[in-house]
């Protein structure tokens, strides 16, 4: 086990160069001088446009930091590689490079915005977790009864629908006309609600589609495990069906969607673009966006990477619990056909 | 920094044009605050005198980079410059310094005398080298975000040296003596004075080169409010009384910047009694005129009378790419600019509360109707006359509309295209993220591009110069015109005031002639203060005056 | 059911899911005729996939034959009138405007009928570039396995470990806006799950005799995969395309939705909710409508696809 979580954590390194080295060269190819886009509409002037292209390593520079012109008297735009170089150098200090757009080094924004998208995704897991499960687990379990028809309708209508204008819906039927809820943003020092109460639609947003297939695979795992030989064994021996299920079934039908959860709980922790936009939530994803937009690579590559590696440390968590839950599973060999 | 800005956003984001201004901010709201964290800021907050301001989150608060209106609210708040401009005499007048600077004879040299005993809010006295040191910062190239308004500068002597690394200094800025503060340009500037207005040209204390990244952070000034603790980013900055201000004491105790990232919980929490000066989001504007009165002159709240709408500095207009063969006649450009109904988009965009543009220039900067521009009226059969009579068929124009996708636009655009379809030109529109979008512009690949251009200084050349010099930075088009560049040289030296106002007026109505830019509207704030304001100002420059703002 | 791996947030997980589900996907049948025509008899019996396709014939009709009518009766959805524009801003829903009217007083209902037209074709083709390059890789990395598979489904779970929106803006950035884009974005990342889906389909078919018997035949590679294999896993890929639309469609939307989606003046269900969203507090029914638009056909086409997965016996293993 040990020998395959270090295995498993050694193959970070390559992804994370492979990565790394994808969005330097999206930084070639995506149109845009992200500098020019500093001042927007208005241009710079060519002296402060210098400075600033030098002090985020864009033009060659001496050891004195003064810039190197040609025999014309132009800059030396740095080489992407030698910029990849440096990135390397500097990330072995900590260091993730400077916004363009801000000034503020990429590390503390990661820190200041990465709770929020954290926060979020925990309390979305959690109502995944918690009304998925039981939502699945009573529809199979009632089976053709009302309440199985109505979490298939809804499960059925839910991923019908744009996440974000289950949002948005959300946001007029609680905040706009009911007024008992926020209607977007974190609370502050001086808020209407309560803080807790802040969280209570982004995180019903961002878990909505989720919690619907969470349902759809609990429900057809333990329709599936309860027709096994197994069941119909304990069946026949008069176990009653509550026991038969809390004991037998329930354990193996719960595998697929821990997985599936522990999966979504990576994909949360990866920021959402379209919730944080409707309720100007400020996590990663849309700071993320908004870099995008404003080529501001060192945000961009900073908060891409390290979502990778989150991503990448829940599936690794997710593996390894896995193989507790299923004895069936080892751990080492590849990954199941897919 | 003059850059377009939507009163739902700041200058920057929606210069960015990462935030669809009209809609991604519309609903959604934010107090980016982590309710546990509030720490004094709650005691502040709590404070019964204390002026509760929206601000989305700014750039930069350290005056060294002050441009967008978030961060110059802060600065303005806790910063004091030389002069300041005094809106209701429309001129400059001393601040920092104790009168208006003396001139010398051939226009270049500047010199200013401080008041005595001025202190920063630690303490330090405020000397002459003190604002030497504030405006170098601004010339500075190795500070470890160099700043991006260095341009305020560019007349002043031996700032393209320093900017450059060839000077440690500005050799045109001299601290004479404690008291005395002389400034050389390079050639003459007659508006000089209101660039001294900006509040980027501040002093600072030996602290900002000593630790300049905690000062980045919570900036020490010489103004009548000072930071209580570093900006809490997302979440709030904290702003009290200076008790050693050199000047009148302010009636408030301080101001608690709460920080929101759209302006629609911010009118929530306005709404909830926790504001005391919010943004009014789109389609709320009469209701909130009905519920709070609107106060006559748009820019002071009182009781009663707490709605602002007020005409801003800025600019949103069209630039005609002067490449494209139909947008080259001049006949064409005035013929698509009568046939836009520009009083129709502001009515029904904008609740009215803009006003139609009809010259490159609000009229608060010089009322005087020779700034108006002909061309700017809608009269779509006078388009037409205009066409015909130059030999045009109206089908054979077509042109494209281009703008960035996600800044909000869509709707004026739209607008604009019918009205000029209306008349037989064909129009398509174009739209691109922002970042190509800059790109097009700078490549001159558009036909009739959105732009918009807000005042660095209340002054006639500051919407004249930058934009239609022939080698401005921000001439996009490349508009030429030989008389145009002669006059705006002339008149920059014209030390008269009355005299120079004529000068620009005359400029400006030969641009008018030549419409290389379709001015669309004038934007407004549209704000509300609560009913605790006895007395607040906010002015065109959206600048928010604490100093004199009164509480109940 | 499937998942639409478009959806945000967990493309990624959602991909994972679908492609665990899938594992076992193939078809039961080997006797195509018959298939189809039980396929067909058994699908008549399904009322809820009938009502799909009742709904998306329907929207298909109405979409297409717009121009003949949706001008004259509920007016242009593009144009708009200067001169009493503020006189029809953002009127309630009435008779004359079943839908009401927007900002600039355009028919939204005849907006959203041409926004029909966007969503559909986004739907089609986008699943149809999906679906070619996510077959062709699906069969390259099955038949020929070894290092074909593995640099392939490599490649595949690249584009699924990458936060899938931010994964479209950045292509959206590289290749510009416009709807053309949109459909090349799309079609360009769904392929992952649909190579996975073809893929397993083949690796299950390919065991079969009668592939053995052929390649005995001396038949070529490619005639293989043709004229035995594909036919084989069409049912598979069949339902997974139809649901894929449903996807395709949500993508789009919330394309639109962050302004990179159609081109103004022209009307798109998610360009629809972005412009609804500012008047949320006043004139709900601007954002509510389309999102209803949305909501059902992206629900006929997932209907639909279960209901042909039900017909054509596809294991996918229901979730």
């Amino acid at each position: 086990m040990g020998k395959y979580i270090v295995k498993r954590v050694l193959q970070f390194i390559p992804v994370f160069l492979g990565v790394t080295i994808i969005l330097f060269a999206m930084q070639n190819i995506v149109p845009g001088d992200p500098i020019k886009l500093i001042a927007g509409e208005r241009q710079l002037d060519p002296v402060t446009e210098r400075n600033i292209r030098a002090t985020h390593g864009l033009i060659e520079t001496d050891e004195n930091d003064n810039i190197i012109y040609d025999e014309n008297g132009d800059t030396i735009e740095t080489p992407m590689w030698k910029r990849y170089v440096n990135y390397l150098g500097d990330l072995l200090h900590g260091d993730l490079g400077t916004s363009y757009q801000r000034g503020t080094a990429v590390t503390d924004i990661i820190l200041q915005r990465y709770p929020y998208t954290l926060q979020l995704a925990v309390v979305g897991i959690i109502i995944e977790a918690i009304v998925g499960i039981g939502a699945g687990i009573i529809s199979a379990v009632k089976r053709y009864s009302f309440w199985d028809v109505l979490v298939t309708l809804a499960t059925s209508l839910l991923v019908a629908m744009p996440a974000f204008w289950i949002g948005m819906l959300l946001q007029l039927i609680f905040g706009v006309w009911l007024h008992v809820l926020p209607i977007s943003g974190v609370a502050g020092p001086i808020a209407q609600y309560p803080a807790w109460m802040y969280y209570i639609l982004p995180a019903i947003t961002l878990a909505s589609v989720s919690t619907a297939y969470t349902a759809r695979i609990m429900r057809s795992q333990l329709l599936d495990v309860m027709n096994q030989d197994y069941i119909r064994t304990a069946k026949a021996k008069g176990l009653s069906k509550g026991a038969i299920i809390r004991k037998h079934a329930l354990k193996n039908a719960l595998i697929p969607v821990v997985t599936y959860v522990g999966m979504d709980f990576g994909a949360m922790l990866a920021g959402a673009i379209l919730t944080e936009t409707v309720f100007s939530w400020p996590g990663i994803g849309r700071e993320t966006y908004v870099a995008i937009t404003q080529r501001d690579w060192p945000i961009v590559i900073g908060m891409v990477t390290c979502i990778v590696l989150v991503v990448m440390i829940i599936n690794l968590i997710v593996d390894v619990s896995y193989a507790f839950l299923d004895p069936r599973i080892r751990l080492g060999s590849s990954k199941s056909e897919s | 920094m003059a850059d377009i800005k939507n009163s739902a956003l700041s200058r920057r984001q929606f210069v960015g044009g990462a935030l669809a201004a009209s809609a991604l901010a519309a609903l959604a709201g934010c107090s980016n605050n982590d309710g546990g964290t509030a720490g004094s800021g709650a005691t502040t907050a709590s404070g019964e005198n204390v002026f509760r301001f929206y601000l989305s989150e700014p750039a930069y608060i350290d005056p060294y980079n002050a441009q967008e209106n978030q961060g110059t609210a802060v600065v303005r708040a806790t910063f004091d410059t030389l002069l300041t401009w005094d809106w209701d005499k429309n001129e400059v007048t001393p601040l920092a310094a104790a009168d208006l600077p003396t001139v010398s004879e051939d226009g270049l040299t500047y010199t200013f005398t401080l008041r005595e005993g001025m202190k920063f809010h630690n303490g330090d006295a405020v000397d002459a080298a003190s604002f030497k040191r504030g405006w170098e910062r601004l010339a500075d190239g190795t500070m470890a975000s160099p700043s991006e308004i260095g341009y305020h500068l560019a007349p002043v002597a031996g700032y393209a040296e320093m900017a450059a690394g060839e000077a440690d200094e500005i050799s045109g800025l001299v601290a004479v003596d404690d008291l005395t503060f002389q400034v050389t340009l390079t050639a003459p500037m007659a508006d000089f004075t209101a660039v001294c207005c900006h509040p980027g040209l501040a002093p600072v204390p030996q602290a900002a080169l000593d630790d300049p990244a905690a000062f980045l952070e919570q900036p020490i000034g010489n103004g009548p409010f000072k930071l209580d603790e570093p900006w809490q980013h997302n979440q709030y900055i904290t702003a009290s009384r200076f008790e050693d201000y050199y000047g009148e004491a302010p009636k408030i105790d301080g101001v608690y910047f709460n920080i929101q990232s759209t302006p629609d919980t911010a009118f929530t929490e306005f709404e909830g009694g926790n504001l005391d000066f919010a943004m009014i989001p789109t389609g709320r504007i009469q209701e909130t005129i009905d519920k709070y009165g609107e106060s006559e002159d748009g820019f002071t709240v009182t009781p009663g009378a707490q709605t602002l709408i007020g005409t801003e500095l800025s600019t949103y207009y069209l630039i005609c790419n002067m490449d494209n063969p139909s947008l080259a006649d001049v006949n064409v450009r005035r013929a698509i600019s009568l046939a836009i109904n520009r009083q129709n988009i502001v009515d029904t965009l904008y609740e009215g509360t803009r006003e139609p543009a009809n010259s490159i220039m609000p009229l608060v900067i010089d009322d005087n109707e020779e700034n108006v521009w002909e061309y700017c009226a809608y009269d779509p059969d006078r388009a037409k006359q205009i066409l015909s009579d130059a030999g045009i068929d109206p089908s054979t124009i077509s042109v494209t509309l281009d703008y960035n996708g996600d800044g909000g636009h869509e709707d004026i655009m739209s607008s604009i295209q019918a009205d000029l379809q209306a008349i037989g030109i064909t129009v398509t529109q174009n739209t691109t993220e922002w970042a190509t979008y800059l790109n097009n512009l700078s490549a001159g690949n558009y036909g009739l591009a959105r732009l918009g251009w807000t005042a660095d200084y209340p002054t006639q050349d500051n919407f004249l110069y930058p934009n239609f010099y022939s080698t401005a930075d921000n001439n996009y088009n490349h508009y030429n015109n030989p008389e145009v560049d002669a006059a705006l040289d002339a008149a920059r030296q014209i030390a008269d005031e009355e005299e120079r106002k004529a000068a620009y007026r005359t400029i400006c109505h030969t641009i008018g002639e030549d419409m290389p830019v379709i001015p669309i509207m004038f934007y407004a704030h549209s704000y509300v203060g609560s009913e605790r304001c006895v007395s607040f100002n906010y002015d065109a420059q959206t600048i928010p005056h604490f100093e004199t703002a009164e509480l109940a | 059911m499937i998942y639409p791996v478009h959806q945000q947030p967990g493309a990624a997980a959602h991909a994972d899911a679908v492609a665990a589900e899938h594992g076992g996907a193939a078809v039961a049948g080997a006797k195509s005729r018959t298939l189809w025509g039980d396929a067909f008899n058994r699908l008549k019996k399904n009322k809820l996939a009938i009502a799909a396709v009742v709904w998306i014939i329907f929207v298909v009709i109405v979409a297409a034959t717009a121009d003949l009518w949706v001008p004259q009766t509920l007016g242009d959805p593009t144009a708009t009138a200067s001169d009493n524009m503020a006189g029809m801003s953002r009127l309630a829903p009435s008779l004359e405007h079943p839908f009401g009217t927007d900002t600039l007083g355009r028919d939204v209902l005849s907006r959203v009928i041409y926004g029909a037209r966007i969503s559909l074709v986004v739907g089609l083709v986008s699943t149809g570039i999906s679906t070619l390059i996510g077959l062709v890789m699906g069969a390259l990395a099955a038949y020929y396995g070894g290092i074909w598979d593995t640099i392939i489904m490599r490649l595949a779970d690249m584009f699924l470990a990458f936060p899938y929106t931010l994964f479209v803006i950045m292509m959206i950035a590289v290749i510009g806006n416009g709807i053309q884009n949109v459909f090349i974005a799309i079609g360009i990342l769904g392929w992952p799950q649909i190579a996975r889906v073809f893929r397993s389909a083949i690796l299950s078919v390919k065991e079969n005799d009668y592939v053995d018997a052929a390649r005995a035949m001396g038949a070529s590679d490619v005639r293989i995969i043709t004229r035995h294999i594909f036919p084989n896993s069409v049912a598979s890929i069949v339902v997974y395309a139809t649901m894929n639309i449903g996807g395709a469609i949500l993508t789009e939307s919330a394309l639109s939705y962050l302004g990179m989606g159609v081109v103004p003046p022209d009307p798109s269900w998610g360009t629809l909710i972005q412009d609804g969203q500012q008047y949320l507090q006043t004139q709900p029914w601007l954002m509510i409508l389309p999102g209803l638009a949305i909501l059902s056909t992206v629900l006929a086409f997932t209907l639909l696809g279960d209901g042909l997965r039900d017909a054509l016996d596809v294991k996918m293993k229901d979730a």
